[in-house]
């Protein structure tokens, strides 16, 4: 059990960053962004193809790979900001979905639909606890989940940039009438969330199964994760990305629950769903 | 031209006779056309019955459903299983059965997300899509391993006459979804997209609403992987990914799949566009990358297939129809207002450390009506907010003829004869007035009774779409729908903002006479004092959350300290 | 060419126009109260204004430079504040934090902050927590900070204990005396009239007086007409 838990803790921090992206998307620009891991696949599956047949160094490509992915959500970002900018987080997210839809099958046309032969970019164990080996990809996986939600908190609250930030997600209106410029600082969001995702996946992605689907899908135990903090906590979204991914670890050593592990992020977005709404709530505030 | 809706004749004749035709055309159809259009034919007809699925769910009823293709799998499971252990009733029963099982699951799916919004669906249905793609790769369908094929009945054994099976029962689904539409079920699932607290406030509950169209929607999904499995006699996990279904919903929302012919037009897409591309030696998955591409666009821009072809075959009246509240009106006797029905006690609400309304009494007199004034901000919209259920915190009773209403939901109030208007437009533009009218009524109401509410309060003809009214007449057509539906007491907010300010004297001679006409009393939030003088027979004056002045209008306005409070004259402390 | 000119501004909600050909111009240093009945344009005339609605048809230009197709921020930039109705501050950022959205240096936030005494000792409460009263104190001291030249203020008395609100008014004043120009929507009409130089009255979507708030106090009958009808 000890050996499949940590064995899932490199998957959790993988979910712990895309939920703190989740969150931070889900407060700061009002969108549930569905293509959060396919835009960070993508970014991936071009780094691993610059690297095989252009011959880039892995960190290069990778690197390549990256600024691809930030490049591809701060497009997303633009195309939601200016069309998009008045309607409700419903009509925003669901233009999400087809961009998903649309990473994949892009993604099966120019790549396959097999997993793709990844260098790792981090290899080896890093110590043993209990006889049981705990890799590096754990390790900074985790460490970086880690950091991530404290430098994103301290972004939010300690800087300028912060503060506009949270005073656009309070009431939009109010602050363009202050003269914060709400489109470019959804755009530089929009970026940040594609930059970190494309990051963590490429560390990750290596050490997972990593066909595309099962890339673009793991939008859904980060929002399992992102769900437990309500979309607004950082810190409970990193902790239930982590135990997300500690359970599934475990549950998989036992052979007779492995559609278990299948249905435990859908089993926990509808355990929180039922418990968030114990109370009444309206669709509007008036 | 006559004001009314179509006659029942022409309400059930019409779809009928199209579907006859339509099982026609496919008889034709299965008889002529070539062995592998059959084939390729079949497979639009079952995606065509998840796309009216979807239709239901995204389309009227607003929510995003990703997994629409799971509930496929679970048609298609059970068809698999009966069909195994050679269950009988043969394989039309065992459809019926697919059908039935995954709406079961769609209503056990629907239940968590219900209370929260369509986003949260969204996440449910993808996790549920994921874990069902992995699950369904592991364990199989009942009798693939084995190879046992799925028995058609005899009478549609071989392909072209199981095409024509197809037919029949897209055309029976499609009937299906037109009548449900029509019915009051389809007219909540407007509603509720439109709106919910407009639909708790026409007394119909917001869960059933959100419940019945996912459970329609998956029933109908679960068909069509229960005709799918017929096709191909063995189910297979590949048919029914996670994938397929987003692309499924991709294309529900670019093609405007909530009308029925849009959603044939989907299924046809679905199957033409993949075959088009491999005749041209493209790749088939550039097919998904065409519908993302189109999704997002019709998703940004707002637009889709349906709506951009009606109005390029329709040409749409450009003006908004309005109100004509020109004509007079035959006088009627005003009844003397009698008893108090509705007796409001000691309400009060706090927001926070804002008190926004305290110790409020007032009382409603049947066959009357009482106008609630104030400056802006005194709390009268709260007011109508607590009285009608909307805020449970707030605390103090309220009694309608007698009996207390207290911690009753908004629903439960609407259906005891409170009912309440809104100052913002909560009238679904996908109705027509007729049917939004009937919806917010909850009684048989005979259509010469609409025509004669309608036309008294100057309101557009019942068979006008809703989204070719102005906002003005919306208002009204709502107010119309709730004196229909005969309450004990109606409250109304602010209902004239709408209407130009010539129009407002005509609509109060109306107002004045709807406690005799209708038999309802009248509660009415006014900022024109012109319309409150001309309607209401006692006023209630709200300031800072408090009862100022209360009494018999002449006495009220008369009083000083309410000009004072009205026009901002406020006496400093 | 100093001054915020309106020139036959006319907006359109829903059914049809809520504000009709309505012109008028706030010069530095004053105080303009615009008061009518509710529901009669007021706010959606400040919206145009600031950019929150369009105008339909009509002109607002800034010193000269014509506004009327920019955004919320570039209007913004050029020196136009808008409170709001309703006490807009954020709620989750403290008093100091709403601040600094405009200050953007914390000498000048201390500055603002000496203005208000009651905000100094909340400073670091976010504004959720603060009465009415001090939440709109925030909301004009947010709006002070940035040293607008051109203030539209929206009601800020509504919810408000007139006391509460009289305390606010000096404010309002002592920033006129700076050199702003203030459009005042108030319902409480004869304290705005009160602080004011001009006034204007607005009846369903019109421009029916316009003066002095001298000459309207003088003239009872004319604001006794526009909200009372008949």
């Amino acid at each position: 059990m000890l050996q499949g838990a940590l064995a899932g803790l490199a998957a959790g921090g993988l979910y712990a960053v895309l939920a703190v992206c989740l969150t931070l998307m889900s407060r700061l620009v009002r969108v549930v962004n569905f293509s959060q891991s396919a835009t960070g696949m993508f970014g991936c599956y071009v780094a691993v193809w610059l690297s095989i047949h252009v011959g880039l160094p892995t960190w290069a490509a990778t690197v390549v790979g990256i600024v691809l992915g930030t490049a591809l959500s701060a497009l997303l970002g633009w195309i939601i900001s200016t069309w998009l900018a008045e309607a409700d987080i419903g009509t925003r997210s669901a233009v999400t979905v087809a961009v998903l839809l649309l990473l994949i099958s892009l993604s099966f046309i120019l790549f396959g639909n097999k997993p793709q032969p990844f260098h790792p970019v981090l290899d080896g164990p890093a110590f043993t606890v209990g006889g049981v080996v705990v890799s590096q990809v754990t390790v900074v996986t985790v460490v970086l989940s880690v950091l991530i939600a404290v430098g994103c908190r301290t972004l939010l609250t300690k800087t300028s940039f912060g503060l506009e930030l949270r005073a656009l997600s309070e009431r939009p209106t109010t602050a363009e009438l202050l003269a914060i410029p709400a489109k470019p600082l959804a755009v530089a969001v929009w970026a940040v969330t594609g930059l970190l995702s494309t990051l963590v996946i490429s560390i990750v992605a290596p050490s997972q199964s990593n066909d595309a689907t099962s890339l673009a899908m793991l939008v859904v135990p980060a929002s399992a994760a992102a769900l437990l903090g309500g979309f607004r906590r950082l810190d409970l979204a990193v902790i239930g990305g982590l135990v997300l991914g500690m359970a599934q670890g475990a549950v998989a050593q036992v052979d007779s629950l492995s559609v278990v592990r299948y249905f435990l992020p859908f089993l926990v977005i509808v355990g929180l769903l039922l418990w968030s709404q114990r109370k009444e709530v309206w669709d509007v505030a008036r | 031209m006559s004001r009314g809706e179509a006659g029942p004749l022409t309400r059930f004749g019409i779809p009928l006779v199209v579907a006859g035709a339509a099982i026609l055309v496919g008889y034709m159809l299965s008889v002529g056309l070539d062995g592998y259009f059959v084939y390729l034919g079949m497979s639009a007809i079952v995606a065509g019955i998840a796309l009216l699925g979807l239709g239901v769910v995204t389309g009227s009823a607003g929510m995003v459903s990703l997994c629409q293709l799971t509930f496929a799998a679970v048609g298609a499971w059970v068809v698999s299983w009966l069909n195994r252990i050679e269950a009988p009733g043969g394989f039309l029963l065992w459809l019926l059965c697919g059908g039935v099982a995954a709406g079961l699951v769609g209503v056990l799916v629907g239940l968590p997300a219900l209370r929260l919004r369509g986003i949260n669906l969204a996440v449910v249905t993808l996790g549920l899509a994921a874990a069902a793609d992995l699950t369904l790769v592991q364990i199989q369908f009942p009798g693939t391993v084995d190879g046992i094929s799925v028995e058609r009945p005899d009478a549609f054994s071989d392909d072209r006459n199981y095409f024509l099976l197809g037919i029949i029962v897209l055309t029976a689904c499609c009937l299906l979804v037109h009548f449900l539409r029509r019915s009051r079920w389809g007219s909540g699932w407007q509603s509720v997209a439109f709106s919910e607290r407009g639909t708790a406030a026409a007394g119909a509950s917001v869960r059933t609403s959100k419940l019945s169209a996912f459970a329609v929607s998956a029933a109908l999904g679960g068909v069509a992987g229960g005709l799918l499995t017929g096709q191909v006699g063995l189910a297979f996990p590949a048919s029914f990914t996670a994938m397929q279904s987003l692309a499924l919903y991709v294309l529900a929302v670019m093609s405007g799949v909530h009308l029925i012919d849009m959603a044939i037009f989907g299924a046809i897409l679905w199957v033409a566009v993949p075959e088009l591309l491999k005749r041209w030696g493209v790749p088939q998955d550039w097919g998904f990358v065409v519908f993302g591409l189109l999704g997002t666009h019709a998703l940004v821009t707002g637009g889709n297939l349906g709506v951009a072809v009606r109005e390029l075959v329709r040409k749409r009246s450009k003006t908004a129809a309005g109100v004509e509240l020109t004509s007079a009106v035959d006088d009627v006797e005003v009844l003397p207002p009698g008893e108090p029905v509705l007796v409001v006690r000691d309400l009060s609400v706090s927001f926070g450390e804002v008190k926004a309304l305290s110790h409020v009494d007032l009382e409603v007199p049947s066959n009357g009506v009482l106008g609630v004034i104030g400056p802006n901000g005194a709390g009268k919209s709260t007011l109508v907010d607590i009285l009608t259920g909307f805020l449970p915190q707030a605390t103090g009773s309220v009694e309608l003829d007698g009996r207390s209403l207290n911690g009753q939901s908004p629903t439960k109030r609407a259906r005891a004869g409170l009912r309440r208007t809104f100052q913002q437009d909560r009238v679904p533009s996908g109705l027509t007035v007729g049917s939004y009218v009937r919806f917010v009524a909850r009684r048989r109401l005979t259509s010469a009774e609409i025509d004669e509410a309608l036309e008294f309060f100057g309101c557009p003809p019942a068979r006008t779409p809703l989204r070719s009214v102005d906002v003005g007449a919306r208002r009204l057509v709502e107010v119309v729908g709730h004196l229909l539906a005969k309450p004990k007491v109606l409250l109304l907010d602010e209902p004239a903002a709408g209407l130009p300010h010539e129009e407002h004297v005509a609509f109060g001679a109306r107002l004045r006479q709807v406690p005799a006409r209708f038999g309802v009393s009248v509660l009415l939030i006014e900022h024109d004092l012109d319309l409150v003088r001309s309607v209401c027979d006692r006023i209630t004056v709200l300031d800072f959350g408090q009862v100022l002045a209360s009494g018999p209008q002449a006495e009220v306005l008369a009083n000083p300290a309410v000009l004072k409070a009205y026009m901002g004259e406020t006496e400093m402390l | 060419m100093s001054g915020l000119r309106v020139q036959d501004v006319t907006v359109t909600r829903g059914a049809g126009p809520v504000i009709r050909d309505v012109a008028f111009t706030l010069e530095p240093g004053r105080i303009t109260a615009l008061v009518g009945p509710n529901g009669a344009g007021k706010t959606s005339l400040l919206e145009s204004i600031s950019g929150v609605v369009p105008a339909a048809s009509g002109s607002v230009s800034i010193d000269g430079t014509d506004i009327t197709k920019q955004s919320r921020v570039a209007r913004a930039k050029l020196g136009l504040a808008h409170i709001e109705q309703g006490r807009a501050v954020f709620p989750g950022l403290t008093v100091v934090e709403n601040l600094k959205l405009t200050a953007r240096t914390w000498p000048r936030v201390e500055e603002v902050l000496a203005l208000f005494p009651e905000l100094e000792k909340r400073r670091n409460s976010p504004t959720a927590l603060l009465s009415g009263g001090e939440q709109q104190m925030v909301v004009l001291a947010r709006a002070f900070a940035a040293r607008p030249r051109y203030l539209l203020i929206d009601e800020m008395s509504l919810g408000l204990a007139p006391v509460v609100f009289t305390r606010l008014l000096p404010m309002v004043t002592r920033f006129a005396e700076e050199g702003a120009a203030i459009l005042l929507v108030e319902q409480f009409t004869h304290l705005a009239l009160g602080v004011s130089q001009d006034a204007l009255v607005v009846s369903s979507g019109r421009v029916t007086f316009q003066g002095t708030a001298k000459e309207l106090l003088d003239a009872p009958e004319t604001l006794h007409s526009a909200y009372l009808g008949e």
